[in-house]
């Protein structure tokens, strides 16, 4: 019951945390120069017209007015318009931000299947070549650029191999795509039972998935590492080896006190994946959310921008409201 | 002691012979952490060895437990586990078993217990695996070794955090774990001196009393003279990695041997100018065939430097490393 509190609590905070993260991109983003009017009329528009559209979107309006115009709408549920694509923002994001969210979230999946064996295993054998080969590993996937890893394997792969996908898009052009259900292109085909889909879309999640889980492995790989080297050096796990505890037992106790660390550095990368992963998503064309409100910075289209922000600060809430309550189970110390 | 045994032919629970530790040196000759030693434990004896830091009290115990820190090497010796002859414990196919039959207690009690397991479920750990018992009867011997180290309320205790525990308390379940399998030797590397004296002493009377009662021959380890003349039955004097007295205690408060001995105890006695001579750092060469403690000692003789002197009979169950043995405190 205490936890249920807990969570009433923190999901109190959630409206003021958003508006102050709303404010900050707004009042940033309009500190940007470019104007969407004279962008949205082109350069041969008459001073009148551009006015005139300046006035029709509000933008003749002192900057305080703006932001609380843009705040009562984003309350009745209206993210505005994105002039680029001429669809509603709310659309927009609702269709790609389950995107980008099946790729990190795969990818992250991948790079935990790598990192923390690896980690686990180099830190237990500390003079085996495995170490050797995870640290060298930490160290390349720490150097490497994820959208040069990703160009390197469509090379690989695709142009000379054949065996991957054209990198363009979440799944062939040639088909019919699904309903959207939930967004992630596998489960929506799986549910009606469109298996053509769902190959052709795990096909095309193969490369990018590698990309991002290669890279990302080696912060999950060196946390984990650093954090059993830590546990096994402690008093409690010498006491444990004294008193006899076979090496599966031991290797599990300092498994489970690095625990804590590995959940903080997943949930640090899936929120920063979320925007970051834009490079990759521009490699494969995967239609994401990052790369939308990179567009939209590009070309001026605040309301895409302001729309991605408030998703992934949503997003972080969520992910940040999980690991407290990870914590909580996980540490009998923060029960009190 | 020794006397007795041979008449009851009865072998000593452990027993140490020329145990040699060496650590390797870059581009040198290996430095020998513990030289030669000799040591026996009977069965209910309770063995109390001295050392000031560095002396390999902690290496010796953990040479023991199969379990020499660093890159420190085994160079020879023997060890004997209840008159057979035992190597390298720690091994899968050892016969005898690190916390079974030979169980130690480390110090700082509340760092020694896992903070996210609960104190039953640390007990019950070692005795499912030492014991092959099922979860019911490990929990009970569990709430059993608990009474056993008197801590009160042990039902709820079983279920209780380490962070929950107060020093005195962490360091008895620390006991109880190191107890729970009828170990035949229980090595206490410093265990108490974390605590406060009162708790201290509490514990120290509780660890005797169970050692007596099970009759579990148990090696001391302390840094406090003191300690020792309250509690152990003999007390082996340890100095840069050789034991340089090893003495029943009543001879040897009586009249200590060896001059390290009457230094030490010495400086338990707030004499500032002998404490000086103590805490002066000992001269290490490497090839000198001198006594260890020569640079150290104030009755030092010309041979003290030309021979080390070995580790020689000077009475029944009493023995000194000493050309000059001490013999009235001045």
């Amino acid at each position: 019951m205490q936890i249920l509190r807990y969570i009433a609590r923190r999901l109190l905070f959630v409206i003021p945390q958003l508006i102050g993260i709303v404010a900050i991109s707004f009042f940033l983003i309009k500190l940007i120069p470019g104007d969407p009017a004279v962008l949205m009329l082109g350069p041969n528009a008459t001073a009148d017209a551009v006015a005139n559209l300046r006035s029709q979107m509000g933008l003749d309006q002192p900057l305080v007015n703006q932001f609380f115009i843009y705040l009562g709408n984003v309350a009745r549920g209206d993210l505005g318009m994105s002039w680029q694509t001429a669809n509603p923002v709310l659309t927009d994001l609702l269709q790609r931000f389950p995107a980008t969210l099946e790729l990190v979230t795969l990818s992250l999946l991948l790079a935990l299947a790598i990192g923390i064996p690896l980690g686990v295993a180099s830190s237990m054998h500390k003079r085996g070549a495995l170490r050797r080969f995870a640290d060298g590993y930490g160290l390349l996937a720490g150097a490497l650029p994820d959208f040069w890893l990703a160009l390197v394997l469509i090379f690989v792969f695709y142009s000379v191999l054949q065996i991957a996908p054209a990198p363009l898009g979440r799944f062939s052009f040639m088909l019919i795509p699904p309903e959207t259900i939930t967004g992630s292109v596998l489960i929506d085909s799986l549910i009606e039972g469109r298996f053509d889909v769902f190959w052709s879309a795990l096909g095309h999640l193969i490369l990018p998935v590698l990309t991002l889980g290669l890279v990302n492995a080696g912060p999950i790989l060196k946390i984990t590492q650093s954090t059993m080297d830590r546990a096994l050096s402690s008093d409690y796990i010498a006491f444990a080896r004294l008193s006899g505890l076979p090496r599966r037992t031991v290797r599990a106790q300092a498994f489970r006190a690095s625990l804590p660390n590995i959940i903080t550095i997943v949930s640090v990368l899936y929120s920063f994946l979320i925007g970051s992963a834009v490079l990759v998503e521009i490699v494969f064309g995967w239609g994401g959310a990052g790369q939308y409100a990179v567009a939209g910075v590009l070309n001026a289209d605040v309301n895409p921008v302001l729309g991605f922000v408030l998703f992934a600060a949503m997003l972080s809430l969520v992910v940040y409201l999980v690991v407290d309550l990870l914590y909580f189970a996980l540490d009998p110390r923060t029960r009190v | 002691m020794a006397l007795a045994r041979t008449i009851e032919n009865e072998a000593p629970v452990i027993a140490l012979r020329n145990l040699t530790v060496a650590y390797p040196r870059y581009g040198g000759e290996p430095r020998t952490a513990l030289a030669g030693i000799d040591l026996a434990i009977d069965a209910g004896e309770m063995v109390g060895l001295v050392g000031e830091a560095g002396a390999g009290k902690t290496l010796l115990a953990r040479t023991i437990m199969d379990a020499i820190p660093g890159d420190g090497r085994l160079v020879c010796g023997e060890m004997d586990y209840r008159g057979a002859p035992i190597s390298r414990i720690g091994r899968d196919d050892s016969p005898v078993r690190p916390g079974r039959d030979i169980a130690m207690i480390v110090s700082n009690p509340r760092n020694e217990l896992n903070p996210v397991l609960t104190v039953g479920t640390q007990i019950t750990n070692v005795i499912r695996h030492h014991l092959r018992l099922g979860k019911a009867e490990a929990r009970e011997r569990a709430l059993q070794m608990l009474r056993a180290v008197a801590i009160p309320d042990p039902e709820r205790r079983l279920d209780a955090w380490p962070h929950e525990l107060s020093g005195g308390m962490a360091q008895r379940v620390v006991i109880a774990i190191a107890l729970a399998c009828n170990p035949g030797l229980v090595i206490s590397d410093d265990a108490t001196s974390a605590l406060d004296v009162t708790v201290q002493r509490q514990v120290l009377d509780l660890f005797k009393a169970l050692v007596e009662d099970k009759g579990v021959a148990a090696l001391l380890i302390t840094r406090d003279i003191a300690v020792t003349a309250h509690y152990c039955d003999r007390i082996v004097i340890l100095y840069d990695g050789e034991v340089v007295e090893d003495a029943p205690r009543k001879a040897f408060f009586d009249r200590p041997h060896h001059p390290y001995s009457v230094l030490l105890m010495a400086a338990f006695a707030h004499s500032v100018s002998l404490r000086r001579q103590w805490t002066a750092a000992p001269l290490k060469t490497a090839a000198s065939p001198a006594c260890r403690f020569a640079e150290r000692c104030v009755r030092r003789q010309p041979r003290c430097i030309a021979e080390a002197p070995a580790l020689r009979d000077v009475a029944p169950g009493r023995r000194v490393r000493c050309h000059f043995p001490v013999e009235a405190v001045a």
